[in-house]
């Protein structure tokens, strides 16, 4: 029942004068309830809860899969061993509140940071746990009464220093990250001007000190790093800067040199000849390349720069400290501006408009992903990757990116899949049903041996014969039709049992002796009156589609990987590690694609309600 | 009825060999030649010539040379083999596994058995569960248990029963430790007597079977509750009622008999569905069942065991069919009359 609306009353008036009083005759019409079918379907249909809660979630999930793509873009090649099955987090820069303004040091580690305030107190914060045992939130007791002064965070341990020059090692030491050489050993002990450390260093499963007379230690698991050095320049070190598994120095008359043993087999050996003529003052690096600041202020870049570390930016003034990431660079210049450059995945790059220029900042500190800048005044301002929201997967991929890009897929697989088997199912349920005879025989004996071959077993066999030698894409396609061929009988036999009801009906006979040709008679006048019944199959069967695809995808015969799926991002979920200690990385594709198909299923049984009246009396 | 029988055995046999026909050229399509696998080892060893000579010889005596027919009657068993004896499926030769170097019979034995044990097993205690559900339901139409019960179907069937195999793997095995996680046995078990093996099996099955019952709980109830709801809204009810007899009598012998007529029909749907179903359980528990075999077998490309699988699959599906189509002419006198 349509209420009066009577509206403001000039565009009552104007409607009136435009458009004549048709409005009111329609009006009382519908009054008297005099609805098309469809309307009366439409109402039905809505008038529903579970419709309504239906529509409103497959509505969300659509748009989300929908724009999230352009959110969260996929890159097919990403792969990042530092950040596999990260939980949901969203704090890798929340420094704790008992250390707001009183920060007096940081290390910024893989994923978490290490933080002393000004009271000697060690804080950590971020995604803490390396294994499921070992956890860098641990801090030892000795290291906590102890006065440290000094400290760095490597991708799985961390080490500190305190005041009397005993080193500490923490985190992951199964792989003798916490084994110090001989020689370390001998100066610890002797102390004084051997063990006078002017900087420490922790990287991948390595570490390094450099003492104020030159003498470099390294020490670590030697199996993944080059971490011996060079008899000839030891005690000739100024400074270490250490990459994923190797090391350059700056020595002390100012020229840098690559003092490990693999020498030529490294990039980093080729120290580039604009730096032979100058004197370097610093030197820093990320996981693949190093970088060395000029006297002069000007910074040049080496090594196996993949995600533009390379590009150095121009700078207003010369860079004064520089501190490097896994794949970006983090610069001080001499006018206080910040300025970071390299890759920009995770915001690394995006200095925040308070840090990048005016702003009096004290100190920076550098991550992996992660910037801290600590200003004059003891506030802490930070930029570069927070956390990932839904977690990541098995080889450091953000899952929400993949669920939002999975559900895409899915998505287009199951709605082309549904169109190819509607428009099968209709085209032969047409003919059988109108012309009945041998056609009929014959169809409806080919969708009885099509639809009861085993589903499942047939579509793997399909797509691993045809799916040989095709491509992703192609074989993307391939599923479609697969699913499409095989899942059109349900529609064939609906279609032909409406139109075998309808063949009887009045305007049939009219059609027939006014006549319309046969085929236009089956696909131009009955067609339209199954349509409803139709849709309310497509939609049930758009739903079937998609958990066809997703149990192909997971059985590793649908979609191949590295595309996401919904389903394929499920597979190799079942052994208990991955159920019990990286719930998310099967929970979160699981309760979306679940929500996705109740929600479809609930709009699909409330349209069947409203299409066929009967039916709601059940 | 036999007459009828007999013609639905004839569509089967018919059908059966389109199928057959069908998956065998779709084998053939794969780019494979098993001459030149023979021959791989002795290759460095041989001259060109030779080696082309005893190529030749050898792709005659398999037989790769004849037409696309040949080969497909040779491999039923319906053609003489180049050695002059019948020697196909029909004599219960199904093909040499490259996987497991072993004929396909032995390879797939076990895991037939085991296959068949749980499919069946969880088929009647889903037909169990569900039937009185559904009827319960259809009785009490509208009524509270009802309403709950058709929000719990709607998750049952709109849920892919991976995922719930994994929501029952966490909180059964991991969080509960009621069930292995995996398998079939336990790991380097010494049985006394075939009992204790038997029930260890029983116990490793359990958590797949329940999973397998309950993801088809859902469309099942269903369509045993709305089929009940059409019965008991027939005329005859109104009149049985009406003689006075008890409710029980009404439902369960009146209605309930008119309800089973489209329940037999889609019961061979269900069936289907458990045994496709079952692909999927068997490899995410990692049981060792038919799915299993059949993934590994076209992860490996030995396909002569996918194909003696999917044969396996195919007569499951026909078999059902034409039980189905019996039981349904048992149960509906009409169909016995048309046909």
């Amino acid at each position: 029942m349509a209420k009066n609306k009577k509206g403001f009353f000039l565009t009552r008036w104007f409607r009136r004068a435009f458009m004549g009083t048709d409005q009111e005759v329609r009006d009382i019409m519908q009054e008297e309830q005099v609805q098309t079918p469809f309307r009366t379907m439409a109402r039905n249909f809505f008038a529903k809860h579970t419709v309504q809660v239906g529509l409103c979630g497959f509505i969300l999930v659509f748009l989300f899969v929908l724009i999230g793509p352009r959110f969260w873009v996929l890159d097919l090649s990403e792969q990042d061993s530092t950040l596999i099955n990260l939980p949901p987090s969203n704090n890798m820069m929340s420094i704790p509140a008992e250390m707001k303004g009183k920060v007096a040091d940081i290390a910024a580690g893989r994923t978490y940071g290490v933080g002393l305030d000004t009271e000697g107190k060690l804080h950590t914060w971020g995604y803490t746990k390396i294994t499921d045992k070992i956890d860098i939130a641990n801090i030892p007791d000795d290291v906590q009464n102890a006065d440290i002064v000094m400290f760095a965070g490597g991708d799985d341990h961390v080490v500190a220093m305190d005041d009397k020059g005993q080193l500490y090692v923490w985190g992951n030491t199964r792989l003798q990250q916490g084994n110090f050489t001989n020689d370390m050993k001998k100066a610890m002990k002797a102390g004084g001007e051997d063990w006078d450390i002017i900087q420490l260093e922790a990287s991948n499963q390595f570490s390094a000190v450099v003492s104020s007379n030159g003498m470099l230690y390294l020490w670590g698991n030697a199996n993944v790093a080059d971490i011996k050095l060079r008899k000839q320049y030891q005690g000739n070190v100024a400074k270490v800067a250490l990459t994923s598994n190797e090391y350059i120095c700056l020595l002390k008359d100012g020229t840098v040199a690559y003092t490990g043993y693999k020498d030529k087999g490294s990039a980093f050996a080729a120290i580039p000849e604009t730096l032979k003529n100058t004197t370097v003052k610093d030197i820093a690096s990320t996981s693949g390349t190093v970088a060395a600041v000029t006297e002069d202020g000007r910074v040049i870049v080496w090594g196996n720069a993949k995600f533009g570390e390379k590009n150095v930016p121009d700078f207003k003034a010369p860079v004064k400290k520089l501190q490097g990431g896994r794949f970006h660079y983090t610069a001080i210049l001499e006018n206080g501006d910040v300025v970071s450059w390299g890759s920009n995945k995770y915001h690394q790059c995006d200095v925040p408009a308070s840090v990048a220029s005016g702003a009096s900042v004290r100190e920076i500190y550098v991550g992996n992903f992660q910037n801290y800048a600590v200003l004059e005044d003891g506030s802490v301002q930070t930029w570069g990757l927070k956390g990932f929201l839904l977690g990541t997967d098995g080889l450091g991929r953000d899952l929400l990116t993949r669920i939002v890009n999975g559900g895409r897929v899915t998505m287009t697989v199951g709605a082309i899949s549904v169109i190819i088997a509607t428009i099968i199912g209709v085209l032969l349920g047409g003919i059988a049903g109108y012309f009945g005879g041998k056609a009929d025989l014959l169809i409806m004996r080919i969708a009885e041996i099509v639809g009861g071959l085993p589903f499942i077993p047939f579509a793997m066999i399909l797509s691993a014969v045809i799916g040989s030698r095709l491509d992703p894409t192609q074989k993307m396609y391939l599923i479609m039709v697969v699913l499409g061929v095989l899942s059109w009988t349900g529609t064939c036999r609906l279609v032909r049992a409406q139109i075998l009801a309808q063949r009887e009906m009045e305007y049939v006979t009219a059609a027939k002796a006014m006549g319309i040709k046969e085929r236009v008679i089956v696909f131009r006048h009955i067609l339209p009156n199954v349509i409803s019944l139709l849709l309310v199959s497509m939609t049930l069967d758009f739903a079937t589609c998609m958990l066809t695809e997703s149990s192909l995808s997971y059985l590793g015969f649908g979609i191949p990987l590295p595309t996401p799926t919904w389903g394929n991002l499920l597979t190799g979920a079942n052994n208990s590690v991955i159920i019990q200690q990286y719930w998310w990385q099967w929970v979160f594709p699981a309760a979306i694609f679940g929500v996705c198909t109740i929600c479809i299923n609930m709009i699909g049984d409330g349209l069947r309600d409203a299409v066929d009246p009967k039916s709601q009396e059940r | 009825m036999g007459k009828y029988i007999l013609k639905r055995c004839g569509f089967i046999v018919v059908v059966f060999l389109i199928l057959s026909f069908l998956m065998f050229s779709l084998y053939n399509l794969i780019p494979t030649d098993p001459a030149r696998q023979e021959l791989e080892p002795q290759r460095k060893a041989l001259k060109a010539d030779e080696y082309q000579m005893l190529y030749q010889q050898l792709r005659k005596e398999m037989g790769l040379d004849d037409p696309l027919v040949v080969r497909y009657l040779r491999w039923m068993g319906l053609w003489k083999d180049t050695d002059g004896t019948f020697n196909g499926m029909l004599e219960g030769n199904f093909g040499y596994s490259n996987l497991y170097k072993r004929n396909v019979v032995d390879v797939i034995k076990t895991p037939m058995g085991n296959t068949i044990f749980i499919n069946i097993f969880s088929t009647i205690a889903a037909l169990g569960i569900t039937i009185p559900l559904g009827i319960f339901c259809a009785v009490h139409k509208g009524k509270k248990f009802d309403s709950v019960t058709q929000v719990v179907t709607m998750l049952g069937y709109s849920i892919p029963v991976y995922i719930i195999a994994l929501v029952f793997m966490y909180l059964l095995c991991v969080l509960w430790r009621v069930f292995p996680i995996m398998g079939t046995k336990t790991p380097g078990a010494e049985y006394a007597n075939s009992w204790e093996e038997f029930v260890d099996m029983l116990y490793h099955i359990a958590l797949p079977v329940i999973v397998m019952t309950f993801g088809s709980l859902g469309g099942m109830t269903r369509y045993v509750r709305s089929s009940m709801i059409d019965a008991l809204g027939m005329d005859c009810i109104r009149t049985a009622r009406a003689k006075g007899l008890k409710e029980k009598v009404v439902i369960y012998s009146h209605a309930w008999r008119n309800a089973l007529l489209p329940v037999i029909t889609s019961i061979l749907g269900w069936f289907l569905a458990v045994f496709s179903g079952s692909v999927i359980i068997e490899n995410t528990f990692s049981l060792n069942g038919m799915g299993k075999l059949y993934w590994q077998g076209l992860n490996n490309m030995d396909f002569e065991l996918v194909l003696a699988i999917q044969m396996f699959y195919s007569i499951v599906s026909l078999v059902g069919s034409l039980l189905i189509d019996i039981s349904y002419g048992l149960v509906d006198p009409r169909v016995r009359v048309d046909k």
